[in-house]
């Protein structure tokens, strides 16, 4: 599939005439001039928010982008389409937060995806929270491409920084013995210094109990707050009926208080 | 950014303030917050790489809500473009982030400064990348550029960069040298006029009492570096408001690797809120004009920072919990207890 053509229609249906034109003329050029395109863009192309967003790759959303940040993935669609991978990488390499942002929610629509797999292992190195979030929620980059240790790590990091795993996508098929073990280790650190994990990443687990897990799981039974409740009970439940608690485990999105004032 | 530690004493200043009004200043030295109540301020040179996130707190609490991080050399030559790749790259991404998680919108202005301008083969190699980072979002003006040591090398970067802001429509920030300053500051400004730069396009910054005069005539912005020792003190700083006014006047910190006052903006307002200066002068030279003059490069939206950064949901500067509640997480730091 060539994924300008249809996020050109997806931005056309917000952009205003001037905005049109300029991106029109800019996607003319050769790949240097769109990368200086790709720059400049928020220069000429408003921040208008993108709702009711098309599909074109599972797990792929742009809703709630602002235009300019589609029109950046637009022009690095083009650039991949050129073979411009060095100015690619240039982007990469001198990016501001917003680029940075836009440069890796762009990764699925790449001509060579696989050939930017340290790009994205390093955006789950960052600790700039938007750059982190950019390739970790609501981009299927990862679950395409991640090794197992790649995936945990991002998944584990995401619940540290108590950010929602649920935002995830594919977190469900990419589930493993090893995250579901690194998982209750963390959780046991946490307990330990009087702390908690979000109720929601027991969700985590159901597939992969063991000595260690039903421990844990006894314990959030036990425990007074009732969202580790539910999620004890929503495990025990998936384990008798596999794929019965999906819908239960919104009840748990929700942000929660980590930490106690 | 002057570190001479053979040259201590304060430069007599050509003004003086009544000896009730300095009576008044050292007793109220340590609460000066309870004078910049509901005060907003914008510091147009600070450079936070070189800070630690204790300052940007202290900034936050003082009503520091905008700052300008201009590029300059880090107290040691760099020996290879990858480094100022990465520098400038910081500039706009860490730092911009790191600011942002203390409510404060973070602004830099790129350039070649003057010392490193002497290595000449490497300049050539910066220059060749600077035009890629001047078009980022939140670049503000090409700076700090200008003289130090006022040689040959100095002078064709200076002049190559000023093309460069002409063409790209930029603000110029201009680092005046430490030494020989009456004449550098002269020949950075006749240079600008030479490449017919409007002179409103242009800061002159870290004035003194013997520069101030001819910059405004001329047409340029004037900004004062607060700084201790080598630069202004911010009691002369009173002083040159009240004999020049607001206009096309504003104050910075220039904090640094140095021995620096990042609070220098907020304390400096509150010494002219206590001798008697009009808050509305106040506002210009801490947050206005510098404002107005950076404003000039399209880059900057006060309705981004004036109300606090968590009202910009659409830039989602930092997805996390912490910039969410407004403020990040404080630490009481005179309790023994981590936690």
């Amino acid at each position: 599939m060539i994924y300008s053509t249809v996020i050109l229609e997806e931005i056309l249906r917000f952009a205003n005439p001037t905005e049109s034109v300029w991106i029109e003329s800019k996607s003319k050029g050769n790949a240097k001039e769109l990368a200086l395109a790709f720059v400049m863009a928020p220069r000429f192309i408003s921040k208008t928010q993108i709702i009711n967003s098309l599909n074109v790759i599972d797990g792929w959303s742009w809703q709630d982008y602002t235009l300019d940040k589609l029109v950046r993935i637009y022009i690095i669609c083009l650039i991949s389409e050129k073979d411009g991978t060095d100015q690619l990488n240039l982007l990469f390499d001198t990016a501001e937060i917003n680029e940075a942002v836009a440069l890796h929610a762009a990764l699925p629509a790449l001509k060579n995806p696989d050939q930017f797999l340290l790009r994205a292992t390093d955006a789950v190195r960052s600790n700039m929270g938007s750059v982190f979030e950019s390739i970790a929620f609501e981009n299927p980059y990862p679950s395409l491409y991640f090794s197992e240790l790649a995936w945990n790590q991002m998944v584990l990091k995401c619940i540290f920084n108590d950010k929602a795993i649920h935002r995830i996508y594919g977190l469900e098929n990419r589930a493993n013995q090893a995250l579901a073990d690194t998982l209750s280790d963390f959780a046991h650190e946490r307990w330990a210094a009087g702390r908690r994990v979000p109720s929601q990443v027991w969700r985590l687990v159901p597939k992969f109990m063991n000595e260690n897990l039903h421990r844990d799981i006894k314990k959030l039974e036990q425990s007074d707050n009732p969202r580790d409740i539910l999620a004890a009970q929503l495990v025990i439940k998936e384990i008798d009926q596999p794929g019965s608690t999906k819908e239960q485990w919104k009840e748990l999105e929700l942000p929660e208080p980590i930490y106690q004032a | 950014m002057c570190q001479n530690p053979h040259q201590k004493e304060i430069n007599p200043s050509h003004f003086e303030g009544s000896t009730e009004e300095k009576a008044t200043a050292n007793v109220v030295d340590h609460d000066f917050m309870n004078y910049t109540q509901g005060m907003k301020f914008f510091d147009p040179h600070m450079h936070m790489s070189s800070r630690t996130t204790d300052d940007y707190q202290a900034l936050a609490d003082a009503g520091v809500v905008a700052l300008i991080e201009p590029a300059f050399w880090l107290g040691q030559p760099r020996t290879g473009l990858a480094s100022f790749k990465d520098y400038f790259s910081s500039l706009v991404g860490w730092e911009r982030f790191r600011s942002s998680q203390f409510g404060i919108k973070h602004y830099c202005t790129i350039g070649l400064n003057s010392r490193e301008a002497n290595n000449e083969a490497l300049a050539e190699q910066v220059m060749e990348i600077l035009p890629l980072f001047l078009q980022k979002e939140g670049v503000v003006g090409v700076g700090e550029i200008g003289f130090d040591d006022q040689t040959a090398a100095e002078e064709k970067y200076y002049r190559a960069q000023l093309e460069m802001a002409k063409e790209m429509n930029l603000p110029v920030q201009v680092h005046t040298p430490h030494r020989d300053k009456k004449k550098g500051t002269e020949r950075s400004m006749a240079i600008a006029l030479e490449h017919g730069i409007d002179p409103k396009m242009v800061i002159i910054d870290h004035n003194n009492e013997e520069t101030v005069k001819s910059v405004l005539d001329q047409g340029f912005y004037a900004a004062f570096t607060i700084y201790p020792f080598t630069k202004m003190g911010n009691e002369r700083m009173v002083e040159i408001v009240k004999e020049y006014g607001p206009t096309r006047i504003m104050v910075n910190s220039a904090a640094d690797w140095g021995i620096s006052d990042p609070l220098a903006i907020p304390k400096t307002a509150a010494l002219m809120k206590i001798k008697g200066i009009d808050v509305e002068i106040i506002r210009q030279v801490t947050y206005q004009n510098a404002l107005d003059a950076f404003a000039q490069s399209g880059q900057i939206n006060e309705s981004d920072f004036i109300h606090g950064l968590e009202i910009d949901q659409s830039q989602k500067f930092n997805g996390n919990t912490v910039l969410r509640g407004g403020q990040a997480p404080r630490i009481n730091k005179n309790s023994m207890i981590i936690r």
